[in-house]
Formats: C-alpha cells, sequence, structure tokens
C-alpha cells in the first residue's frame, strides 16, 4: 500500500505533474505575496489590508471583464480585456492604496509597529463590509465566486495541455514570472528602486541625503496595493478561488506565510518561499487526494510550513534581524 | 431595570438603543476571552492574534464531554468526564485543557518577538482551525460545527451536587426564578446574565489580583523594557509563557461559558482567526492594557452590531425607523431610483462590521488609549479612586 504510493508518486508523470502544478501555484503565492512584502521591507508595515485589496481588485478586474467581453468573442479580445482589466485594477487599487497611506497611516509611523497592524486591521474589516454592501446591492452573492467571471475565461486556457498542465494554470505561472521579472527590473533598475533598496537598509540615511521619503513611502504603498489588485484580477479566472468577499481572507493569510517564510522584507526571499510553498503544497495536495483521507489537511500544510520554519529558522530564508524596526 | 425602561413612557426609543439582555450574556462571557487576550496582550506587549483557539479549545471540551465524546473509564474511579459531569467542573477542565494548548503554543512561539510572535500565533490557531473543521470525531459534520445532542439538560453553575445552591443556564434550558425574596423573578435568560456574571466577575478578580502581583509588575517590565527586566535578572521567558498560559486558562474558561451557554460550536464562531480579531477591537476601543476595558469596549461593539442588526428581536435602528419615519419618508426617491426605505435596508442592514471597523480605526488613530485608558488619565488615576474625590470637590 505504502510501497505503491511511493512508487506511483515518483514516476516520472506524477512528478512532472505535480512539479508543473507546485509552479503554477508559486505564480499564485508570488502575485499576492510581493506587494505585500515591498511594503514591509521599506516601511516596516505589515498591511492586514492586503486580502482586502486583493479582493476589490478581483471584483473590479472582473467588472471590466463582464462589462466588455461577450458570448461571441475571441481568445485574443479576451486575453486583451484581462490585460485591460490588470491595468484598470492596478490603477484604481495604486491609487486607493496612496490615498489609504496618505490619509491613515502616515500620522502613525511614529508609534509601535503593532499599531500599523491594528490600523489596518480595522480598514481590513471596513472594505470587506463596504465591498459586501455593494455586492449585494448588485444582486451578487458576497460569499459565494461570481460565476460570470469564469466565463469570460478564453476556451484555450480551460484544456489540459499533454494530459499534465492546465492551460489556466500555465497562465499563471506565466503571469507570477512576469510580475517576479518586473519587480525585479524596478527593484534594480529604477530611481525608485534604488530609493527603495536603499530606505529598506536605512530610511534615516536616506532622508538626510535629500531624498523625500514620504513619497517613496507613499509610492511604494500604492504599488503595493496595485500589485494586490492585479493579483485579485489573476484569482478571479480561477475557479478555486474566484470574486468573492471571503477572498479577503483567503489570500491574506497564505500571503503573510509567504513573506515571513521568506524572511520579511526580502523580495528575493519571498519568490524562493513562494517556489517552496507552491511546491510542498503540490506534493501534499497529491497525497491526500490520493492515498490519506483527511479533508482538511491540505490546507494545513502551508500553516505548518510557517510554523516548522519559524521555529528552525525564526528571520525566515533571507531574513535579517532588525528588519523595519522588528 | 431593562424591563423598568422598556415600559417607561420612551418605550419605543428604550427598545431601540438598549441592547436585549441575551446579548448582554453573550457580552459576558466574551468579555472575558477580550480580557484574557488584554491579560497577555495589553500588559506584556505580545500581540497573541492566535489566542481564539484557546476559546475554541474551552468551547468543544465542554461540548465534547456533554456528547459523551471524551468519557473515559478507569478502573477505580469509574466513568471520568462523562455526560454528568458537573458543569463548574468543565468550567476548569476548559481552562486547563486551554491552557495545556497555550503551553504547547507558547514554549515555541515565545522564542519570536514582535510581528513574528503574532503571525506564529495566528498560524498555530489557523492550523487547530483547520484541522477541527475536517476532524470527523467531534461530530458528523465538523465542518458545520458541533451542538449538545445527549439527554444533558442545562448546564449548571453553583455548588456541585447541591441542587438547591445551583442555577442552570441556556436561554431554552435555564431556571427561572420566581417570588426569590418575595420580589425578585427573573426569566432564564436572566439568570444565565447574574450566573455567567458571577463566573466572570470571579475571573475578572483573579486576572486582576495576577496584574497588581509582583507577577504582573515583571509582565509590565517586559512591556515596556524586556531587555532591562532580562538584565536585572527576571527570566523573562518564563514570566511570559507563565502569563500566556494563564491568559489561556481564562480563555478556555470564557469559551466553556460560551458552550455552556449556546449548546453549539462552531470552527468559525470558536476558532476563526476573526473571533480574536473581535477581541482585539474590544480591546482597542475599552482600553489596551486596562483589564476591565476590554468589558465596556465589547459592551460598544455589541451594542452596535445589534442596533444595525437584521432582525431587532428587542430593537434596534431599523424597525424604529420604519415604525416612526412614516411610509411618505420611506417611498421617498433619493437617487436614481433608490428610495430612501431601500438606501436604509442597504446601508444600516446587519451591516454594523462598517461602522464598527470605522469606530476602531479612530479609535486607533486619535484614542489610542480606548475608552477606560482615557478616562484614566483625565481623572488622573484609577476611575474608583480618582471619581470620589472629584465629586467631593464638587460638594465643597
Amino acid at each position: 500500500m505504502v510501497v505503491d504510493a511511493i512508487v506511483e508518486f515518483l514516476s516520472p508523470r506524477t512528478l512532472a505533474e505535480v512539479f508543473l502544478r507546485g509552479l503554477a501555484e508559486a505564480g499564485l503565492y508570488v502575485m499576492i505575496a510581493a506587494g505585500l512584502t515591498l511594503v514591509f521591507g521599506l516601511m516596516g508595515v505589515l498591511n492586514f489590508a492586503h486580502g482586502s485589496l486583493t479582493m476589490i481588485g478581483a471584483y473590479l478586474g472582473s467588472l471590466a471583464l463582464v462589462a466588455t467581453v461577450g458570448g461571441s468573442s475571441g481568445a485574443a479580445f479576451r486575453l486583451l480585456m484581462f490585460g485591460v482589466a490588470v491595468v484598470v485594477a492596478f490603477g484604481a487599487l495604486a491609487a486607493l492604496g496612496g490615498a489609504l497611506e496618505v490619509g491613515l497611516i502616515r500620522p502613525i509611523y511614529d508609534r509601535p509597529p503593532l499599531y500599523q497592524i491594528l490600523l489596518t486591521f480595522g480598514v481590513t474589516l471596513m472594505l470587506d463590509e463596504i465591498a459586501r454592501i455593494l455586492v449585494l446591492f448588485y444582486g451578487l452573492q458576497p460569499t459565494t465566486v461570481w460565476q460570470d467571471v469564469l466565463g469570460t475565461k478564453p476556451a484555450f486556457l480551460s484544456e489540459t495541455y499533454g494530459g499534465l498542465i492546465g492551460g489556466l494554470e500555465l497562465f499563471q505561472l506565466l503571469f507570477g514570472l512576469l510580475t517576479v521579472v518586473g519587480v525585479h527590473l524596478f527593484l534594480t533598475r529604477t530611481r525608485y528602486g534604488l530609493f527603495v533598496r536603499a530606505g529598506s537598509e536605512d530610511s534615516e540615511m536616506l532622508s538626510a541625503l535629500g531624498v523625500d521619503v514620504r513619497r517613496v513611502f507613499t509610492v511604494v504603498f500604492a504599488l503595493g496595493t496595485g500589485l494586490a489588485g492585479a493579483a485579485g484580477v489573476l484569482l478571479a479566472w480561477d475557479s478555486a478561488w474566484g470574486a468573492s468577499v471571503p477572498l479577503a481572507a483567503e489570500t491574506l493569510l497564505p500571503a503573510f506565510v509567504v513573506v515571513i517564510i521568506g524572511g520579511l522584507g526580502t523580495f528575493r526571499g519571498t519568490v524562493v518561499a513562494a517556489l517552496l510553498v507552491g511546491l510542498v503544497d503540490a506534493t501534499m495536495t497529491w497525497w491526500f487526494q490520493n492515498y490519506i483521507a483527511f479533508t482538511g489537511l491540505p490546507e494545513m500544510t502551508i500553516f505548518l510550513i510557517l510554523v516548522v520554519m519559524l521555529v528552525v529558522k525564526p528571520q525566515g530564508l533571507y531574513g535579517v534581524s532588525e528588519v523595519g524596526g522588528h | 431595570m431593562y424591563s423598568l425602561l422598556v415600559n417607561s413612557p420612551l418605550s419605543a426609543e428604550f427598545v431601540a438603543l438598549l441592547p436585549r439582555v441575551e446579548t448582554l450574556v453573550v457580552v459576558l462571557f466574551f468579555a472575558l476571552f477580550a480580557m484574557s487576550f488584554d491579560f497577555i496582550s495589553g500588559y506584556t506587549g505580545y500581540l497573541s492574534f492566535g489566542h481564539a483557539a484557546f476559546y475554541g479549545t474551552g468551547a468543544y471540551v465542554v461540548v465534547l464531554v456533554a456528547n459523551e465524546k471524551l468519557a473515559v473509564t478507569v478502573p477505580v474511579l469509574g466513568t471520568l468526564l462523562g455526560p454528568e459531569t458537573p458543569f463548574m467542573l468543565l468550567l476548569v477542565l476548559a481552562g486547563v485543557a486551554a491552557a495545556v494548548v497555550a503551553l504547547a503554543i507558547g514554549s515555541v512561539s515565545f522564542r519570536l518577538s514582535g510581528v513574528y510572535f503574532a503571525m506564529i500565533t495566528l498560524g498555530f490557531s489557523q492550523v487547530l482551525y483547520v484541522f477541527v473543521r475536517g476532524w470527523d470525531f467531534v461530530g458528523t459534520a465538523p465542518q458545520e460545527g458541533i451542538a449538545v445532542t445527549g439527554p444533558v439538560g442545562g448546564f449548571e453553575i453553583g455548588v456541585p451536587y447541591v441542587d438547591s445552591l445551583t442555577v442552570a443556564i441556556g436561554q431554552l434550558t435555564g431556571d427561572s426564578v420566581e417570588g426569590l425574596l418575595g420580589f425578585i423573578s427573573l426569566s432564564p435568560t436572566e439568570v444565565s446574565f447574574y450566573a455567567v456574571g458571577t463566573v466572570v466577575l470571579v475571573c475578572y478578580l483573579l486576572m486582576q489580583r495576577l496584574i497588581h502581583s509582583p507577577f504582573g509588575t515583571v509582565m509590565l517590565a517586559i512591556r515596556e523594557n524586556e531587555e532591562r527586566a532580562r538584565a536585572v535578572g527576571y527570566n523573562t521567558y518564563a514570566y511570559k509563557l507563565g502569563a500566556f498560559v494563564i491568559s489561556g486558562f481564562f480563555a478556555g474558561v470564557a469559551g466553556a461559558l460560551f458552550a455552556g451557554f449556546r449548546r453549539s460550536v462552531t470552527p468559525e464562531n470558536g476558532f476563526y482567526f476573526l473571533v480574536a480579531g473581535d477581541a482585539l477591537l474590544a480591546s482597542i476601543i475599552g482600553g489596551f492594557g486596562t483589564l476591565v476595558g476590554p468589558l465596556y469596549g465589547h459592551l460598544l461593539d455589541e451594542g452596535v452590531r445589534e442596533f444595525l442588526s437584521k432582525e431587532g428581536g428587542g430593537g434596534g435602528l431599523l424597525p424604529y425607523l420604519r415604525a416612526n419615519l412614516g411610509e411618505d419618508t420611506l417611498a421617498t426617491e433619493i437617487y436614481n431610483g433608490l428610495t430612501f426605505g431601500e438606501a436604509i435596508d442597504t446601508f444600516l442592514n446587519g451591516h454594523a462590521a462598517l461602522y464598527v471597523g470605522l469606530l476602531f480605526v479612530l479609535f486607533v488613530l486619535y484614542v489610542p488609549n480606548g475608552l477606560l485608558g482615557t478616562l484614566r488619565d483625565r481623572l488622573g488615576g484609577r476611575v474608583a479612586k480618582a471619581a470620589p474625590a472629584h465629586v467631593r470637590r464638587w460638594f465643597q
């Protein structure tokens, strides 16, 4: 029994399938965690509202998709509109994030880091409830996935290729990769990226050198929330996640886990952690689907990784202690 | 008191404003949970975001024992933990079970500090939440939670095994009191209110005693400057862990009271991390680092929630507005075919979380010490000490 299971798991076909699925999951995890880690690395603010912002992004992007894509639209048009939806969600969420930072978070930078968690936690409560009100008002069920959006997916994404990987998973993998490359280029090739890296090391010194650190904070916060919004659009096409109000909590916790495993505040750590979590999660999911009958365990693995990681190496994979005053 | 106000000339207004007795019972046991949260988070400065784990453990212990799931037969002593176990004993057992969980979680988590501590406790509680949701030992549909199904009557608070000194709690299974001392008559819910209130009061006094003991002073020292506390020679790890275990114990008792009154528990209202979020809300609004503050904080929270609740069985803003505004006002169009009545429905009906969240954000921004903390700052000391002095000054 056990031997059979191991033999089946080690067959090249299964391994390839699990590996690819793990990579696709890593793409998703990197999307939902990228904004969080940028914000924490520079500002030391653990943004509890990140999940809610992802959820709002999912709804906004879905709205753009549902409004433009008709039943007869071609695959290329649908992909194009997906790009438009990502831009819309990114822009709207970045604006919202900038406003949040200026209005609410800026006044409490000098307080203990605890208060920033508390504040963003309160913001989460409000955003979720506002979303619930609006969604209900337009006649949708807030707790179930908005089905119309799934219909705007081009058909080729629903197929399985080589019997191994679904088109959507491939798409998620590519999108995640694109985001990683984009953020990496931003951090290493742009002026603001330079400020962000310098500010993560020592923001007082950066300020002394004549950079308006407050504006850098606002821009990075807006960028982080914008990334959350883009992640939401990607999730809206995935029936396992979908656009719904509980998406806020569902994405927040894995995002935290990924960021903490990677080490708070290092983008490289977050990418590696997303890969680790994605691969372990895919492996465990395979085992639980085929040989171990316990419904809750796949969801538990991600938190078990967190607990094991924090016990073994509290500062995370690439973390240095004392990032952002913690 | 409640019935007096409700039967007064301003009856409709009072019905709308005052929470019902059932809500107040909820406020009591949840306030105990919030106090236990404040005991560790407010006094040592370590944010225990996974505190729901202990509340849920306490609640599940009670229901599992009542459903005969935990009964063990010991050769000499007979069956232990059967459904006949007195509720008072269960309260202690639930507390001890939660304290054991706290010891396990705390011994790992206290290797970390700051944000990491908050996150790892959150991680542990989510592991437990997902585990309980999928564990079919607890009942046939673990995702929907479990209810007391056995032949157990109301859970009794009082002196165990002495019938005349106990009262049963619960909305349907509780005892009612008639003609006590000739003039006091109480409904089952009111009896539950006083019974649960007594347990909460005892627990509060115990925690308050601990806060004002040398042990509590070390907790404060850890909050203010942990390195210095360690340098002075205190084993801060042991003190933090001790405080965490004590806090877990009282959270377990609170959970047991919750299960005893409601007679059911679900993973969502026991173990989910937003349960700890509600305790956090109560602590911040009431006053972080003031032990009794969370009670007022949660009273306010529940008050707002019920004031804006859907059915408003005892009152609430919605039925009040509907009854008193008149048809014409309600049918007035305010925007694009949206009538005033529909607007009320949309923005008020059951959406208290929005307003509570707003309140919470405002408190974090402008009243970081909370209701009680700010009051103490104004009065220049604890209310019980400072208030009489102020009153005396007015009369001179």
